[in-house]
């Protein structure tokens, strides 16, 4: 009931009013206060007892205001109310919300609406309710009531919509969508309709059930005039002939759109794609907002048919080309290269036209920043000759003149990027590489003139020349080895961002460059100045996110994760509200739009995996006591509601939203680094060219990607398991019983054993033999288990605490033979380690991730197993028997208690051998190490090797006329101090490793602390 | 080759390279999804061959009688799409709209007062510095509130420079 004038909620403005005040102000004491005296005067008021509630919520004290929400809604619900006021319940609803009860705040809506029916504001408020719960059924009902009573189009839209929610995002029936027809059918005949947007629901309800007919007609009737824009009109014309087949006229209207927007790439495919008749373009395409995917597919013409076809095409574009009087229009020209590639591909021709199709594109585009990224979809179905003819044609048409200008700069540059896309980079020796990398610094430095009168802010002319010059030493070091090429990579990055600080590609190859020299922390700083927020924790992190997550920086770690995971959590909470901002504003498509994009995010398999890893990286940091572990394990429920994370509904409906069109060539996934691997001298690594390549390792990110979610999900159950486990066992041994809960608890250990075992490949009982195999020396570390070692490690600590319940003594039986896993353990954590560590080379003369694994071994199986062991030793040694002679000791001539002695002193050696390796690291001076690394660049009267680049830019810049910069970039180029990169690298080695020592200095304390309660 | 289309989100997730850029602000959720909601004719996208965002321009059309006018509150294009007018088309494409759909009398932005390219390019497009906001940005940096009249002021009134700087409370919208 609308509040009566000067009234809210049955109380006087003037009165409530300084309460609001008060909370917008953040002054919840104060109002606290003017909320108990308007409780006095009006006790049983439900909107000042709503009051209080909101005011104790935002205080912090949620159980104090659910107890005083639940009252107010009692006195609601409560008979002697004459009137139930939309304030009172909107108020009501806030507190609900923020304390995750919209059930409760729908309870009250919905009783509302059953006392005072045809109410349009309750209806709507229950409306909103049922919005925020993704009700879309009971959305649809409400909706359809208001449309009864108000009989106004909006209500019967927001009815339509939930039905189409029902139907793209529930489990709703397509049939429903001719209701969703019916409903709009007789409203237009009776009222016609009268929103924009009302007409784009009605014709993607026709859509959806393939009613393309029906659909062009009312678009061409009278009600098309509600589009106003005659091109958006157009397109959505073109596009529904399309679907409906009718290529003919579709073709038609695209022409049309293309007339007068000839820049319009999108539209220009659609053109061809009808053409073609190529149908495939628009099956799947439902959403009328939603970009197209580009697809490139054979039609099924004849070849005269496609000849003729290709050439109006041809000669429409040539119209196009004519009248294009921008110089800026490109999409006529990138048309003439697509009509080429489609006949190559189609009618399977050779010849030179499409390289000199791309030839003329570069005399026109050639000297834009965009020129690769334009052309590298069609260079693609070039042979490598062709290749090789296209570059050697493109240096030809380089503009020439006595002083370079930004269009020759500009081409260039385009020029060493098309050979970086070709590979052809990779067949070049390690001197014309080197060469190569050295002009391209020249280059830059010769020509930074060009930027003299530009602002500190905008990007300088050149600049992607180092990030090419990088990359050509990145591949210098893949093939060499030589790490003083990665150093000289770095120098290079470091020096452009001396001179303009801003620069966002720079940053990312730095921050790759330093993690894979074990830089973490200055990866992590440069990562940092990028200043990724909101909706870029989910597209950007994968830079760094992977790196960290097996680190010993573990409070980094856990910022990163915490901040990325209150974003999306942030935000599904207020999704809901902006959904219906979108129903207030008769912006229908973006109710569909924003329901599927939430459910995208939520799908997000970085999210998942976020919070996967933010409970394991818990059970980390507690793992050296049992009793806090217990307690992380008590808050996760012991590991239970994770394992649903693992389910194959989930697994499969994983989205990927990391924008991997920034990650460096070498590693274009975040799982996958080329320069761990060795370079062959064969380019087929990257398939025919980065283009392509990215796109394999995007599908193997995938499949990866929902394998590891499936382990990680799994394992703070086990651990749980396991500690149970392990502390039942000398129990059962003392009772001889052992109770329904332990072979409940044993059953389900052995079934997420087998679950864990089948994502890496494995059935349970082979996956037994590999880890028996190898502990007992009758396989090699090298074989299967090599590549996920931790994850086999931790599989083998699970399997033995599994075993110790399973069976007597440890033994477990695997095809009639029983082996003791309590040795196997011990003997794969110690040969894991051992193998590790025997090719680890002093930390500031090597580069890749086994320092990382290293960590993870300690951090992970180890600390699991260690737990075992704590657990195993709690059982037996109960409270209430410690002090009582003789107890422990009788418990510890059970053979397992030598199982257990072993162990430790095994874990022990193991992890004194990493211990000793990070001392001689530690003990290394600073000094001593940037010795190394300067050592590393510098070889007397060399002319080639590492650090040729960088000599040729430090000797460039010390014969630079000053007058020729301007103050910034002299005042730059003044600064600049390459000693000063190596010592900050060195000093971050140095972090990670103390950071790294004191984890492993803990848990020898921990095994000694063990040890002694034997 | 420029598809200039209406912003959805899932291009949120893809407007990376644009928004890597430090000068572009990555704004919270709601804020986008609010423009979404409520102006989603404002909000555009231009993408490149390959899908690739170029660049992107959003804003909202506010005001009451004369006051009725077009906003620009973000406009930005990717480092690798630069030099080539693109903002330009997209700041055509928003007041087209702003003009001809839902008859304003202007449309308005505000710009750092020290970011001297940008002021540059707007003027080129026919914007006028109309005032000065006294540290408009973070109780910092003035900004400059620039104008551009359209075709239903006809005399050009919406224009005309006022003599004296305004403190951001002084303002009617934003």
């Amino acid at each position: 009931m609308a509040s009566k004038f000067g009234m809210a909620g049955g109380i006087p403005e003037r009165r409530v009013r300084p309460i609001w005040d008060a909370v917008d102000t953040r002054q919840f004491k104060s109002a606290l206060k003017l909320s108990t005296a308007l409780l006095s005067k009006y006790p049983t008021n439900p909107y000042a007892i709503a009051l209080k509630a909101l005011i104790l919520e935002r205080m912090g004290k949620p159980d104090e205001a659910l107890a005083v929400c639940l009252e107010a809604k009692d006195r609601l619900f409560s008979e002697n109310v004459s009137h139930i006021d939309d304030l009172t319940l909107s108020t009501l609803q806030i507190v609900f919300q923020r304390l995750d009860r919209l059930d409760m705040a729908t309870c009250c809506y919905e009783y509302a609406c059953g006392k005072f029916p045809n109410n349009l504001d309750l209806m709507i408020g229950l409306f909103n309710c049922y919005v925020r719960e993704y009700s879309f059924v009971k959305q649809q009902q409400t909706a359809i009531k208001m449309y009864k009573v108000i009989g106004e189009e909006r209500f019967l839209l927001w009815a339509v919509c939930s039905i189409q929610l029902q139907v793209l995002c529930g489990n709703g029936d397509e049939k429903l969508l001719l209701l969703a027809e019916g409903l709009l059918k007789k409203h237009t005949a009776s009222h016609s309709l009268h929103e924009p947007e009302g007409l784009l629901v009605y014709i993607s309800i026709l859509e959806q059930q393939a009613k393309y007919g029906d659909a062009l007609q009312i678009l061409s009737g009278k009600l098309g005039s509600l589009i106003v824009i005659e091109v958006d009109k157009q397109r959505l014309q073109g596009r529904l002939l399309a679907r409906a087949c009718d290529f003919a006229a579709a073709a038609e209207v695209f022409e049309k759109v293309l007339e007068s927007r000839p820049d319009d790439w999108e539209c220009f495919l659609d053109y061809l794609g009808c053409l073609l008749e190529d149908g495939k373009r628009w099956r799947g395409k439902k959403n009328f907002n939603h970009p197209a995917n580009y697809e490139d597919s054979k039609s099924r013409l004849s070849d005269e048919v496609f000849n003729s076809r290709m050439s109006k095409a041809s000669i429409f574009i040539e119209k196009l080309q004519a009248k294009a009087i921008d110089s800026f229009v490109r999409c006529p020209y990138l048309a003439s290269l697509e009509i080429e590639k489609r006949k190559r591909l189609y009618l399977k021709a050779q010849g030179d036209k499409l390289r000199d199709a791309l030839s003329d594109y570069f005399c026109r585009f050639g000297h834009l920043a965009c020129f690769t990224n334009d052309v590298e979809m069609f260079v693609q179905v070039l042979t490598e000759d062709e290749k090789k003819e296209l570059i050697e044609k493109l240096n030809a048409s380089c503009e020439s003149s006595s002083t370079m200008t930004t269009k020759q700069l500009g081409q260039l540059i385009s020029i060493f990027k098309i050979q970086e896309l070709f590979g052809i980079l990779f067949t070049l020796s390690i001197g014309e590489l080197e060469t190569t990398a050295r002009n391209m610094v020249k280059i830059f430095c010769e020509n930074l003139p060009l930027s003299r009168d530009l602002d500190p802010q905008e990007n300088m002319y050149g600049e992607d020349l180092l990030c090419l010059a990088c990359n050509v030493l990145v591949q210098l070091f893949w093939r060499t080895r030589h790490l003083g090429y990665l150093l000289e990579a770095i120098m290079i990055l470091e020096f452009g961002l001396t001179i303009r600080r801003y620069n966002g590609q720079f940053k990312i190859l730095l921050s790759h460059l330093y993690s894979h020299l074990n830089s973490l922390p200055l990866a992590y700083e440069w990562y940092k100045t990028l200043e990724i927020k909101n909706i870029l924790l989910e597209t950007v992190s994968h830079h760094i996110l992977p790196q960290l997550l097996t680190s010993p920086l573990w409070c980094d770690l856990s910022d990163l994760l915490k901040g990325y995971i209150k974003f999306m959590d942030d935000h599904f909470k207020e999704s809901a509200d902006l959904t219906f901002l979108s129903y207030r504003h008769r912006n229908y498509s973006k109710v569909i739009e924003f329901v599927q994009f939430k459910e995208k995010l939520e799908h997000s398999h970085q999210y998942l995996r976020a919070m996967l890893e933010a409970h394991i990286l818990q059970l980390k940091q507690k793992a050296d006591s049992i009793e806090e572990e217990e307690l992380v394990l008590e808050s996760l429920c012991s590991g239970i509601p994770l394992l649903e994370f693992s389910s194959e509904v989930r697994l499969n409906s994983l989205s990927f939203n990391e924008d991997t069109q920034t990650r460096p060539w070498w590693t274009p996934t975040p799982d996958d680094n080329f320069l761990l691997g060795s370079f062959e001298g064969d380019p087929s690594i990257l398939g025919d060219n980065l283009f392509l390549c990215q796109q394999n390792q995007a599908l193997k990110m995938k499949a990866n990607a929902r394998k590891l979610i499936e382990r990680r999900s799994l394992l703070p159950r086990l651990i749980f398991l396991s500690i149970q486990s392990a502390s039942s066992l000398l129990k059962e041994n003392l009772e001889v019983n052992g109770s329904t809960s332990d072979d409940k608890n044993c059953s389900e250990l052995r079934s997420l054993l087998e679950k864990y075992a089948g994502s890496l490949g494995l059935s349970f009982s082979a996956a037994v033999e590999e880890v028996v195999g190898v502990a007992n020396g009758e396989k090699t570390l090298e074989a299967r288990l090599f590549l996920n070692i931790v994850d086999w490690m931790n599989f083998t600590v699970f399997l033995n605490s599994w075993s110790m319940s399973s069976h007597e003594d440890g033994l477990v039986n695997v095809d009639g033979k029983k082996h003791h896993l309590w040795h196997t353990t011990d003997s794969i954590i110690e040969k894991s380690v051992a193998d590790k560590l025997q090719y680890m080379e002093p930390l500031i003369k090597s580069a890749g991730g086994n320092l990382s694994i290293l960590i993870e071994m300690i951090t992970e199986p180890l600390a699991w197993h260690t737990l075992i062991i704590q657990s195993c030793l709690r059982s037996s040694l109960p409270a209430s028997k410690k002090k009582k002679k003789g107890g422990p000791q009788d418990q510890f001539t059970l053979p397992i208690s030598q199982s257990i002695q072993c162990s430790i002193e095994s874990l022990g050696r193991t992890i004194e051998a990493v211990t000793e390796w990070l001392r001689e690291q530690i003990d290394t001076t600073e000094d001593q190490c940037v010795d190394v690394l300067v050592a590393l660049l510098h070889k007397e009267g060399c002319n080639e090797g590492p650090g040729q680049v960088l000599y040729a830019l430090e000797a460039l810049l010390s014969c630079c006329r000053e007058q020729e910069h301007n103050d910034r970039i002299s005042q730059a180029l003044r600064s600049w101090n390459s000693a000063n990169v190596l010592r900050n690298l060195v000093t971050s080695q140095k972090r990670i490793l103390s950071e790294f020592h004191s984890i492993c200095e803990s848990k020898i304390k921990l095994l000694q602390k063990v040890k002694q309660q034997i | 080759m420029t598809t200039i289309r209406r912003f959805c989100c899932d291009d949120l997730l893809r407007f990376t390279s644009v928004n890597l850029d430090h000068l572009t602000e990555t704004f919270n959720m709601s804020f986008y999804m609010t423009y979404l909601a409520r102006w989603p004719d404002y909000f555009h996208v231009a993408e490149g061959p390959g899908n690739r965002v170029m660049g992107y321009i959003m804003g909202k059309v506010e005001g009451q009688g004369e006051s009725w006018h077009g906003h620009v509150t973000a406009v930005t294009v990717a480092p690798d799409y630069r030099r080539q007018q693109l903002a330009k088309k997209l700041m055509n494409m928003l007041e087209d709209i702003s003009d001809k759909i839902d008859k304003a009398y202007f449309v308005d932005l505000f710009v750092r007062a020290s970011n001297a390219p940008a002021i540059k390019m707007y003027e080129k497009l026919g914007y006028v510095i109309y005032r000065r906001v006294l540290r408009y940005y973070s109780g910092e940096e003035d900004g400059l509130d620039m104008r551009k009249a359209l075709s239903r002021d006809v005399e050009k009134k919406s224009i005309i420079p006022l003599k004296r700087p305004v403190t951001p409370d002084e303002l009617e919208y934003d």
